[in-house]
């Protein structure tokens, strides 16, 4: 295992996207979530969640980081290398894990930085624009349970995402078929869910897709009228990986490669 | 002695080296690569099959017409138009009936609003509604002289108005608004409005002084009988506001409102009643006789947040001068809601389709070096770019076409099933506007999304990249668009290539109706064809960068 992963480590950090991808992502996110919080202003919003506010941009970056975890499988296939990196390690769950390992890695990395990032622009942006002690706000800090949860569901939330299309590759072998099926299942679900003119199925997108579920973990008010708890949704995004990860890994065994 | 080399030469006669022939070498790449194939047909059945799943699940519409936490009107209150529209007919009307031709003529010497009747009724915390500006008088407010076939709801009419914010303007059969000259009424400078019958013809015009006359506008109305109801009017629309918060949602307020004009030297002249009866003027709220219930529920944030008391419209005369108060409005009915569109969001899955073909229709090229065998086949790259395009312009064009025209018809009978009916969800056919623009539109759209595609696999030659991309383009922006405040929604949907999605709108928006528009309820800022320019726009540019590459660079 630990050559697997020295091997995948290798693999991942000389690929010319791996950088360049994880640069955008910590980029996106912590762009997007600043501009939200510099344009989001109390009175206007004075009802919204500070915190979930100031991690917007997540949903923005984990589009890069989709993209980053489809290529570290879709391109070995893209260019013959799979071949030989089965010859050299036969026992392919133990690639699949590595591989896992090693993207699941990077990306909390990355995660980390941009969502710590993000909670500081919000630190400093929102109390500039009215959520301040007067209309019922505090500072975002970790040191507040609920924002703490929030942050690492955050960094959690794209690790997952990461494996999500880690295994939606593996099981589809093609870089551009994995990513239109992952970017679709991440953004028009949710467009569905807000559009769809029945409040069944607009309940049943907000509990069980990938995303809308997974980021209720970012929520930390009015927990009580949320479709789905914050640590429930990031279950069903779980339920989701491990679902993903499993066809993929039985198909890599199965099929040759 | 000398042998004589002659070179070799193929004895096939050379192949010309035109652009058909790069086309023709394009479109026999995209036939023959089965993925491909297979995507363009995916793209066409999700693009048919995904609106006619979300039509038949559209079950939120009830009779108060609330949906998404908002509750528009009770759905009496709607009343059917001369074309079959839907229309707001309730307004209060101070008249007596002109047999035959005639005119009447009357000076507006004042038109005040007396703004919301209230605001935010119990229950409801005011930091819900920030920043509610309450102007005093809308500005829609309108006040003038008005001949209908009669009261009935949504009967026809002509009239000529003076409005509180927009001049002098001449209305008839709901739809139809010609603007006048720009004018406020005074006390010291009253405004002179006059309105004439002769037959189906009707003419308004308008005076500053009460002595040079000039014509608004002439009119023709069908279905006016010889008695009609004629006299003065005052109508004073809803106020509305609405915007969306944070993390989705909608806010907003619908108030009614209340405005009284001042009218003097008030003179008929032609068919009146004669004898007894002349000069009795009845008033009273005409369409509607009262805007039902008597008690308008409200939505704020998705809850009932109280009801407000109607107040009745009232008319005091004193020789010729007449003080008429009314509230409610004689205009087109604009429903917030959009089930058609939303419906047509079903095309996404589609788009996502066309996408990655788009993408792939150039870096598959790259990836199996197949790219180095085309440009030496064919060495003018701007060529082959532009072969490519029309290729996959064509074939994403008509699978969205075929797509969309399957889709359409299906989708309307499936929401009229599900009790979206006329007249405020008029059922459009595949041939009528609204039919034509979405069907074309949506083909439009797609094909225009896979040239974006294309021109980014040109630019970054990686399908993962290209794709992640033109999604982040075109799709995200919905995506940011229902969840940011309102301000940035609206940023979004006009400045990135999700401008174009407004061609999949139904509902008819008109100038002299103030509605909500907020992107929680797929409203786009732009009108349709203008949002598809934004994209277009987008799309040249790109390919044209593209293009640029695509020649400096080593392929």
């Amino acid at each position: 295992m630990r050559h697997a992963l020295h091997a995948e480590w290798t693999k991942l950090r000389t690929a010319p996207g791996t950088a360049l991808l994880l640069a955008a992502s910590v980029l996106l996110t912590v762009g997007a979530s600043a501009l939200t919080a510099a344009i989001v202003k109390c009175p206007g919003s004075c009802t919204a969640d500070t915190t979930k506010l100031s991690l917007t941009g997540v949903m923005l970056g984990q589009a890069t980081v989709a993209t980053l975890a489809v290529l570290a499988m879709s391109s070995e296939y893209g260019t013959g290398m799979i071949r030989v990196t089965l010859a050299a390690m036969p026992r392919r769950p133990t690639l699949l894990a590595a591989k896992a390992a090693v993207v699941t890695g990077a990306v909390l990395v990355a995660g980390a930085v941009a969502v710590g990032a993000s909670l500081l622009a919000g630190r400093l942006l929102e109390p500039g624009n009215g959520f301040t002690a007067r209309h019922g706000f505090v500072a975002l800090s970790l040191a507040h349970g609920p924002t703490l949860r929030a942050a690492a569901g955050s960094v959690l939330y794209l690790a997952l995402i990461a494996l999500l299309s880690l295994g939606v590759a593996t099981a589809l072998r093609d870089s551009a078929v994995a990513i239109t099926v992952v970017l679709g299942l991440l953004y028009i679900l949710p467009v569905l869910g807000t559009a769809i003119l029945s409040p069944q199925w607009q309940h049943h997108i907000e509990r069980w897709a990938p995303a809308n579920a997974g980021l209720a973990v970012q929520a930390t008010r009015n927990l009580g009228t949320l479709p789905i708890g914050p640590w429930a949704g990031l279950a069903v995004l779980t339920a989701w990986t491990a679902a993903a990860l499993l066809a993929g890994g039985l198909l890599l065994r199965l099929r040759d490669a | 002695m000398t042998a004589t080399m002659t070179p070799y030469r193929s004895g096939q006669q050379a192949g010309h080296d035109g652009f058909a022939q790069v086309l023709w070498a394009e479109w026999t790449k995209f036939r023959t690569m089965r993925g491909w194939v297979v995507a363009m047909l995916a793209a066409a059945i999700a693009t048919a099959l995904a609106p006619i799943a979300l039509a038949s699940i559209a079950t939120s519409n009830d009779p108060m017409t609330c949906v998404h936490g908002t509750c528009q009107v009770e759905s009496s209150n709607v009343a059917t138009g001369p074309d079959g529209e839907a229309v707001t007919d309730s307004f209060y009307f101070v008249h007596q009936p002109l047999a035959g031709n005639g005119s009447l003529t009357a000076s507006i010497s004042s038109l005040h609003g007396t703004g919301p009747l209230a605001y935010l009724p119990g229950g409801v915390p005011k930091h819900h509604l920030p920043g509610l500006p309450q102007p005093a008088t809308q500005p829609w407010a309108k006040a003038g002289i008005l001949i209908k076939a009669g009261t009935r709801p949504g009967s026809p009419y002509a009239a000529i108005m003076l409005t509180a914010g927009h001049g002098v303007r001449m209305q008839y059969d709901f739809t139809h608004d010609i603007a006048g000259p720009p004018a406020v009424p005074s006390a010291t400078a009253p405004r002179w409005l006059r309105l004439a019958r002769s037959g189906d013809t009707v003419t308004g015009y308008f005076s500053a002084d009460g002595r040079h006359w000039g014509t608004v506008a002439t009119v023709h109305l069908t279905g006016l009988p010889t008695t009609a109801q004629a006299g003065l009017f005052v109508a004073s629309p809803d106020y509305l506001f609405e915007t969306q918060g944070f993390g989705g949602g909608d806010q907003g307020v619908d108030n009614p409102t209340q405005a009284t004009a001042v009218f003097r030297q008030v003179s008929k002249r032609g068919d009146w009643p004669a004898g007894a009866s002349a000069g009795a003027w009845t008033g009273g709220q005409a369409g509607f006789a009262q805007r039902s219930p008597d008690k308008i529920s409200r939505t704020c944030n998705g809850v009932a947040c109280g009801s407000l008391a109607q107040q009745p419209g009232h008319f005091r005369q004193s020789g010729g001068t007449f003080t008429v108060a009314g509230s409610g409005d004689i205009a087109p009915f604009v429903q917030v809601v959009d089930p058609l569109q939303v419906t047509f969001y079903g095309t996404l899955f589609g788009a996502i389709a066309v996408i990655a073909l788009g993408a792939v229709f150039i870096t598959g090229e790259y990836r199996r070096g197949m790219i180095r065998t085309t440009l030496a086949a064919s060495p003018r790259r701007g060529r082959v770019l532009a072969a490519k395009a029309i290729v996959i312009g064509l074939v994403t064009f008509a699978a969205g076409l075929a797509g969309a025209a399957i889709a359409f018809p299906i989708a309307v009978r499936k929401l009229h099933d599900l009790s979206w009916k006329p007249p405020v969800w008029p059922v459009w056919s595949l041939t009528s506007q609204v039919g034509v623009r979405m069907v074309l539109g949506t083909a439009a759209l797609l094909a225009v999304t896979a040239l974006l595609a294309l021109a980014a696999g040109t630019i970054l030659r990686r399908s993962a990249g290209a794709i992640t991309a033109v999604i982040g383009l075109v799709i995200v922006p919905l995506v940011l668009a229902v969840v940011l405040p309102t301000a940035p929604a609206d940023w979004l949907l006009r400045y990135t290539p999700a401008a174009a999605f407004s061609l999949q709108t139904s509902t008819q928006r008109y100038p002299q109706v103030t509605t909500g528009c907020i992107p929680y309820h797929g409203c786009y800022p732009l009108a349709p064809w203008t949002g598809f320019a934004v994209m277009c726009a987008w799309a040249v540019l790109a390919l044209a960068v593209a293009a640029v590459l695509l020649r400096r660079r080593d392929a």
